[in-house]
């Protein structure tokens, strides 16, 4: 893994056509500008974790539970 | 073919009822293959069955029976890389949730799942906005 320090204004790029840009630091949090190709997905990570949470849920119960929800 | 579910007993199914999920889903990234039926005692839902493990068996709803007027836009890129060519192709679905009783049952709207029926292709996309929830009741509150 790669650890790079970067002040407020300065960027990094990955590959060719992704440009990550250090807008605002402030106190515990970060600002970042991305410019990244559309086909390029971007997801706060938590948000990518409770997706997973909720497919797994979903794989855990059975037909006769299934049978008693009516709607 | 034959599959032994462990939770929706024996499914036949043929190699063009396969459906292909290239990424995976989260949580299950190394499951590629599903097939798809409506559970018998209760067709609102349907079970969206890895037949790489009999033991993974998502179940879905379709959104619109849980909200009417559910919307989001699919980007030209995704519609290539699902082969796309008509609305009709595509069927959305997503995953069912139980909480602590029954009454307390959720979808996650927050990420569909794309299927191009005609093609046998699907992913599972994540909305970034604050539109839809992850939890969202299936019975009005």
């Amino acid at each position: 893994m790669l650890v790079i320090t970067r002040k407020k204004g300065e960027s990094l790029l990955i590959g060719e056509d992704i440009e990550i840009t250090v807008v605002k630091v402030d106190d515990g949090s970060v600002k970042l500008s991305i410019n990244a190709p559309k086909n390029i997905t971007i997801l706060r990570k938590e948000l990518y974790k409770e997706v997973t949470e909720e497919n797994k849920n979903s794989a855990v119960f059975n037909s006769s539970m299934l049978k008693k929800i009516k709607k | 073919m034959e599959l032994n579910t462990k939770y929706h007993g024996v499914k036949e199914y043929e190699e063009k009822d396969i459906i292909y999920f290239k990424k995976g889903l989260p949580g299950f990234e190394n499951l590629s293959r599903y097939i798809l039926f409506t559970v018998e005692e209760n067709e609102i839902f349907s079970i969206l069955q890895s037949i790489d493990d009999s033991e993974i068996g998502l179940v879905v709803i379709s959104p619109f029976s849980v909200l009417k007027d559910y919307e989001f836009k699919l980007d030209q890129e995704k519609l290539q890389q699902l082969k796309v060519s008509s609305p009709e192709e595509v069927l959305v679905l997503n995953t069912v949730t139980l909480g602590s009783n029954a009454e307390n049952i959720t979808t996650n709207l927050k990420a569909p799942i794309i299927i191009n029926i005609k093609e046998r292709l699907g992913e599972q996309i994540i909305l970034d906005n604050d539109k839809y929830r992850i939890k969202h009741p299936i019975f009005k509150e």
